[in-house]
């Protein structure tokens, strides 16, 4: 990628705008939007004869050199396929002009007159199809003209000939129409309708006729020609219908034949609940550029805010200097590894560059919340509404600061707005649990955070609030599933292994507890190394300290476990962090230490007592002494001095 | 438009706020104390009327406003003006997050209630906060004010916030020079913190599109709030009710802007329409005006208005003539203020039935029959009684004034009318009813004028026209003037009276109903004005324009007859004058009409009788009305049908005591002051006088006194009628005097007086 040419990067805009013309053809907006950001990203470089790159060529299996001037609509190389689509043009047209009206149904009418088989689609109708999707289809003939009888033999293509395009936009169209009316009878947002109940209904005709027409491909040996779109598509519905692996295959299978629909890259994201879950499909992707992005995204979906990524982010970048996408990831990737002013700083310049981009405005408003920036959070707010009100995005920010504000009520009515706009809006429901919490309701909240758990699995936050409600109902043991949940999205981050290890002491298992709350010792640790990128300091301790916290909690758990001398040194080691490591002494002037907090206080209380028991008066006194300075617990301190000097004396006094 | 903030109740609350930290000096405190009070009490609380106008004018409070009104006082930090305070404070807010918290602190404010104190105290929280600052009890008018604001903010959608808050910057922005003076790193984005922050400029991308083009639109849009124009609307309304008035061209421009310049249009803005085309006399649009806003307002703040919309279609039937309709409406009025115990409905109903039976009274019979309201006699006690109940006290002042009506009316005391008429004034005084005193007034007067006593009905017309003209309604103002215009011409000074018709406002005009009574009144004084002077063409054209109108009062109807007779009388034409008599006498019997205009008629019967030389067959007739007007304490009708009565012993030769009779009554016909009354009162005893000359011996001293004394009688007569520039009896005097003079052997003074007389024929022909 070193050697990127005016020629790369001509070659690239053409691929991406064609990209656009495709996907727009197909009334897949949101990816059109993708391509077209990125392909206007592009440097202009000087122009240099053209020539092209092979290895960036060589992705691109089925689809023509670009033509010298852009041109809005791209010839298929595929003669029949350009044949059918010139057959069906006029159809075409009207079915996209439909659609782009939002009459999905009459769109899906103009090519496929007749009704799919409807009716929700039942767990096992799919798992039992895909088992022989493509074998089925071989043995049936081709006796496909016939609209067959609904469900009687699934495989089988039934329906009429269309072009790719046609026949995706048709059924396309009719899951759009399926998804609207699901939309509709959930009715209100945690109404009685809203949850599980409802269904896509058109779901099974998709799957079906998609089945049949693979099938039929596959016959007819032309499964060589096949586009993607409809294997994308066929990927959809297989993710709805839970069977993950096969929709992953096909949505592997859609981005070989059509790298540059980002839909695809999307959809395929979300089924990856790990990183090794990535590792694993990285190897089936095609080798190319789009490949690199998902890379990218996939990691910082999966919070693997690591060198290597910021380093592959950083080639992304040297070839699409302006992208806004690539910038945002950064950031992003900076807000999981709570380097909050950084991520602030380029979502700023990203605001400034487009005030118009609504686009992930929430994660903005979530920094902003995070660093207590009301001004400027209402500021965005102001900025959001004025561009558009009626966005889940914008929503969200406004939500975010009245949260800020502590205007719970309002908040939600903001939040269930987002949702109303968009079900499938996750930071909505994470943010709507995290503001019924905050009025005492844990119902809503736990239905709205696992409202968001099954929206995108990977949201730590929605697992942790789960946690968190689960544990204000005093169910400990409930809970720690759901912390481990976010404990094992979040290995580095040490509040998940308090959460867990908590949980943990509370259900009296203190040895685990022990072990997870050194696991946060390390994570936090972790991170204050990891952190090497960035001038950030306000986020986390400083370097080098431990979490007292942490540090009193493991004492405490030593203590119950009766070993008393752990327990102690814990305590000393909580009592070290006021100072702060002592190699720093020297550098910086006892500037590093967290100085007496309640924790420390507490500790050296702690300390006291014990020694005072131990017998070692002398230290307790010294202890208690020093508590009384820092005008902590001054009463407890005072009556443990004078209990202390009577013993002295009266130890004294005999001897 | 926002519900109820605008920019300048934040621009109130900040000022508010530094007056509660004690910056306000207290010798500024009572003018900026009362510049906040005149802003923030509702426009219809106690205060005097000309603030309420003055407070229509501007509704909308400028940045100047506030400067005029704290510039001039000094504060309480030294070399600061309270402006330059108010500025700071008004600059500090600058972000849209400010402004929340600006909304939220102002709960500072206020004292805290007894739950607040006690959570405090169970918190041990102990918030001491400024001790120089003073707390506004949560009662007072700024504490009620402070927490409006409050709670409507928090009312606040997120946009419609943000709205308040870029129509507040657009708002603050021509300040900014002032307060760069004192604050000299603000710069032109200094309204948002943000902007100042990543130093943006005002063509920044991000600024348009947070703030869009400041100062150019949205400013006009978010000046006035609904509840503002809602006010206005009320104030709309509340004057073109009281007042009857249509709304000024000019004003009607205003209102049609702000409320373009808002998505909710308060439904009162239909109700303003209606009246406007109401008054404007445009029966099918206000018909559908009126429609169209109790469509919008049937159920509004938890009250039915179905008797409201009743009651208004009632008195639109009403005004367009539509009497049988009118009464069906208010029947279900009634009926339906009575399902919804609408007591204020219910009592304005039958009150308004009431009057509606008395100027129709053919219209009524059939409600009478049911019962609704009884007799008038127990429906007025009925309607006192409820209204007392009630202390609805305007209509227990009017119901009084018909109770006097009603008296005398039916010939009853003039005492118990008085009576009556002093209770309702002594209301009105002790409960501030100033609408009913224009009618009160003009109750009095008439009933001087029933006395005889035309100087005080005069005074009393002009006390009103000068006291009260303003706060009464425009009807009465209306009436007024034609009655003192009329009372003017009765003296004969046209011109003047003419003059006093001219007075009346133009826009008053507008509202056909006071158009069409204006126009008839003025026609009225031309029509008599023609007839005086002989020209009768003219007169008959003034009377088919008379005729024009369809529904003219009663009164006014009256008036019209009585001039045509005189006019057929004038022509000659008796036989036609007393065909047109009688049918309006049986008219009248049938309705039972005021005893004044039976008297009238019957006065005018025996007049004919005279003019057609059947004098004594009048004679029945003038006793009759003698003796009715006598027992209604009709005064100036008693002394007419008295002279009608020496007119018929005139004509029997019973001279003298003819002469003795109108003898008697010369001097409170002369208090009358009817020119026309006392010119006839003194031909008749210029007549008798001749008369009683007659019967005395030729040229003794008897006859030359009698004589003597007709001369001087004609004399007095003849000064009368050319006061009222009545032709026919000047000219009927002139023949009179000519031909004594010519009795008593003066040819040469009788050659004069024929030349004069001629000349007055001239001249009257020549003025034709």
């Amino acid at each position: 990628m070193a050697t990127f040419t005016k020629a790369n990067a001509d070659y690239l805009r053409n691929t991406l705008q064609e990209a656009v013309v495709k996907c727009s053809e197909r009334c897949l907006y949101q990816s059109a939007k993708w391509a077209a950001e990125l392909s206007v990203s592009l440097p202009t470089l000087p122009s240099v004869s053209s020539s092209f790159d092979a290895d960036t060529d060589s992705q691109m299996q089925d689809v023509d050199p670009p033509p010298i001037s852009p041109a809005f609509h791209f010839a298929n190389n595929d003669p029949e396929e350009a044949r059918l689509e010139a057959q069906d043009l006029s159809r075409y047209l009207l079915a996209k002009s439909y659609f782009d009206c939002r009459e999905y149904d009459r769109c899906a009418a103009v090519f496929i007159p007749s009704a799919l088989p409807r009716g929700p689609l039942s767990p096992t109708s799919p798992n039992s199809n895909r088992r022989t999707p493509t074998k089925a289809g071989k043995g049936k003939g081709k006796d496909s003209g016939v609209i067959t009888e609904v469900g009687s033999e699934p495989p089988s293509n039934a329906l009429p000939k269309l072009s790719q395009r046609a026949l995706f936009l048709a059924l396309y169209s009719k899951y759009m129409s399926g998804e609207k009316r699901k939309d509709e009878e959930s009715e209100m947002i945690l109404g009685p309708a809203d949850g599980g109940s409802t269904v896509n209904k058109e779901l099974v005709g998709i799957t079906r006729s998609l089945e049949g027409w693979f099938a039929d491909r596959e016959a007819r040996g032309l499964s060589g020609s096949n586009q993607g779109w409809l294997e994308y598509l066929y990927g959809i519905v297989l993710a709805k219908g839970k069977t993950e692996e096969d929709a992953k295959r096909w949505f592997i299978r859609s981005v070989h034949l059509f790298p540059f629909n980002w839909g695809a890259w999307l959809e395929l994201s979300e089924l990856l609940n790990n990183v090794e879950e990535l590792q694993k499909v990285v190897p089936e992707l095609p080798q190319n550029l789009m490949t690199l992005i998902f890379h990218l995204y996939a990691s910082q979906e999966l919070y693997q805010s690591t060198d290597p990524i910021h380093k592959e982010l950083d080639e992304l970048e040297n070839i699409f200097p302006d992208s806004q996408f690539l910038k945002t990831q950064r950031a992003l990737l900076y807000y999981h590894s709570k380097d909050f002013d950084e991520a602030e700083t380029i979502f700023s310049a990203l605001l400034h560059a487009d005030p118009h981009r609504i686009d992930s405005l929430d994660f903005y408003s979530n920094i902003l919340y995070v660093m207590s920036a009301r001004p400027k959070l209402a500021f965005l707010a102001q900025v959001a509404t004025a561009t558009d009100k009626f966005r889940p995005e914008t929503c969200c920010v406004v939500g975010n600061y009245y949260s800020l504000k502590s205007e719970h009520e309002k908040a939600v009515v903001y939040f269930r707005r987002a949702l109303t706009l968009d079900r499938n809006f996750l930071s909505a429901w994470t943010l709507m649990g995290h503001e019924y919490v905050e009025m005492k309701n844990t119902h809503a909240a736990i239905e709205s955070y696992r409202r968001a758990v099954d929206v995108n699995r990977k949201d730590y936050r929605a697992w942790y609030g789960l946690g968190q409600t689960y544990e204000v109902l005093e169910m400990h043991l409930y809970a720690l599933f759901y912390y481990q949940r976010a404990a094992s999205l979040r290995p580095y981050d040490p509040k998940m292994w308090q959460a867990v290890g908590s949980c943990y002491d509370k259900v009296d298992r203190p040895v685990q507890s022990i072990k997870t709350y050194k696991r946060a010792l390390v994570a936090g640790t972790y991170y204050d190394q990891g952190s090497s990128f960035g001038s950030g300091t306000t986020a986390g301790e400083p370097t080098g300290v431990l979490d007292p916290e942490t540090l009193y909690q493991i004492a405490l758990m030593y203590e119950k476990l009766n070993q008393l001398d752990d327990a102690a040194s814990y305590m000393e080691m909580t009592l070290a962090q006021e100072e702060g490591p002592e190699e720093d002494d020297d550098d910086e002037a006892g500037g590093h230490g967290i100085g007496v907090t309640t924790t420390t206080s507490k500790a050296r209380m702690w300390l006291a007592r014990w020694e005072f028991r131990r017998g070692a008066h002398v230290r307790a006194m010294e202890l208690a002494n020093e508590l009384c300075q820092d005008g902590v617990e001054v009463e407890e301190a005072k009556a443990l001095i004078r209990d202390m000097r009577a013993r002295m004396e009266s130890g004294r006094s005999p001897s | 438009m926002s519900r109820y903030l605008t920019p300048s109740k934040v621009g109130l609350l900040a000022l508010i706020s530094l007056y509660t930290e004690s910056v306000v000096p207290s010798a500024a405190t009572i003018p900026v104390l009362s510049f906040l009070i005149s802003q923030i009490l509702p426009v219809n609380s106690v205060k005097s009327r000309n603030d309420d106008l003055l407070r229509s004018r501007d509704i909308t409070l400028t940045l100047d406003d506030f400067q005029k009104a704290t510039i001039n006082h000094i504060s309480g930090i030294p070399g600061r003006t309270v402006w330059d305070l108010l500025l700071n404070k008004l600059w500090k807010i600058n972000s849209f997050d400010a402004l929340h918290v600006f909304f939220d602190t102002l709960s500072l404010l206020l004292q805290k209630t007894p739950e607040q104190l006690q959570n405090e105290a169970e918190d041990g929280a102990d918030t001491d906060s400024n001790p120089n600052r003073m707390l506004l009890s949560r009662t007072s008018p700024l504490g009620a004010f402070v927490r409006r604001a409050q709670l409507e903010f928090t009312r606040l959608q997120f946009h419609d916030g943000l709205t308040l808050w870029k129509s507040f910057v657009t708002y603050r922005a021509p300040s900014l020079l002032q307060w760069k003076k004192r604050n000299q790193t603000a710069g032109n984005t200094s309204f948002d913190v943000n902007l100042q922050q990543d130093r943006l400029d005002l063509g920044d991308r991000l600024t348009e599109v947070a703030y869009g083009e400041l100062g150019t639109e949205a400013s006009q849009v978010a000046g006035v709030s609904t509840e503002d124009v809602e006010k206005l609307l009320e104030y709309q309304v509340d004057q073109m009710q009281r007042m009857g008035n249509r709304l000024p061209q000019a004003m009607k421009m205003k209102l049609r802007d702000m409320i373009e310049s808002g998505v909710t249009i308060p439904s009162l803005s239909h109700y303003v329409s209606f009246l406007d085309s109401w008054k404007a006399g445009d029966y099918p649009s206000s018909f559908d005006k009126l429609h169209r806003y109790f469509d919008y307002t049937m159920h509004n703040r938890d009250r039915t208005f179905y008797q409201y919309a009743l009651l208004n279609l009632a008195i639109l039937h009403q005004d367009f003539g539509c009497y049988s309709e009118a009464v069906v409406a208010m029947q279900e009025t009634i009926s339906t203020a009575r399902e919804n115990n609408d007591m204020v409905c219910l009592n304005y109903s039958l009150s308004w039935l009431y009057h509606f039976g008395k100027a129709h009274p053919e219209e009524i019979h059939e409600v009478q029959k049911k019962g609704v309201l009884g007799t008038d006699r127990e429906a007025l006690a009925f309607l006192k009684a409820k209204a007392k109940e009630t202390s609805m006290w305007a209509l227990l002042s009017t119901s009084l004034l018909s109770e006097a009506k009603l008296s005398l009316s039916q010939g009853d005391g003039v005492a118990q009318a008085f009576e009556s008429i002093l209770k309702a004034s002594h209301l009105n005084v002790t409960k501030n009813v100033l609408n009913a005193i224009g009618s009160q007034m003009s109750m009095q007067s008439s009933v001087f004028g029933r006395l005889g006593v035309s100087c005080q009905a005069w005074v009393y017309g002009e006390l009103f026209l000068q006291c009260y003209a303003s706060p009464s309604p425009v009807e009465d103002v209306v009436h007024c003037i034609c009655k003192s215009a009329f009372l003017l011409s009765q003296k004969g000074r046209y011109e003047d009276a003419l003059a006093r018709m001219e007075e009346i406002e133009e826009e008053t005009l507008g509202t056909l109903r006071y158009s069409q009574y204006w126009t008839s009144s003025l026609g009225l004084l031309k029509f008599r004005r023609h007839l005086h002077r002989d020209n009768l063409t003219a007169a008959e054209h003034v009377l088919a324009q008379l005729r024009a109108p369809l529904n003219l009062s009663q009164d006014l109807q009256m008036n019209v007859s009585m001039l045509e007779m005189d006019l057929l009388i004038r022509r000659g034409d008796y036989s036609k004058a007393m065909e047109m008599l009688e049918e309006l006498a049986t008219k009248l019997n049938e309705e039972e009409a005021d005893t004044y205009q039976r008297v009238k008629l019957m006065t005018l019967k025996a007049q004919i009788y005279d003019k057609s030389g059947i004098t004594q067959k009048g004679f029945s007739v003038a006793l009759r009305a003698a003796s009715l007007a006598h027992r209604a304490r009709l005064l100036p009708a008693l002394w007419e049908a008295v002279g009608r009565v020496s007119a018929v012993l005139i004509s029997l030769k019973e001279f003298s005591a003819a002469a003795k009779l109108l003898d008697s009554i010369m001097p409170q016909v002369l208090e009358c002051e009817d020119c026309n009354l006392s010119a006839q009162t003194f031909a008749l005893l210029a007549d008798a006088h001749v008369g009683m000359a007659g019967q005395a011996k030729a040229e003794t001293l008897q006859r030359k006194e009698q004589l003597t004394k007709a001369l001087e009688h004609i004399e007095r007569s003849f000064d009368e009628f050319s006061r009222i520039e009545d032709v026919r009896g000047q000219c009927e005097m002139m023949a009179k005097k000519a031909t004594i003079m010519h009795l008593n052997g003066d040819p040469v003074l009788a050659n004069d007086c024929a030349a004069k007389y001629l000349d007055i024929k001239r001249a009257a022909k020549d003025q034709l």
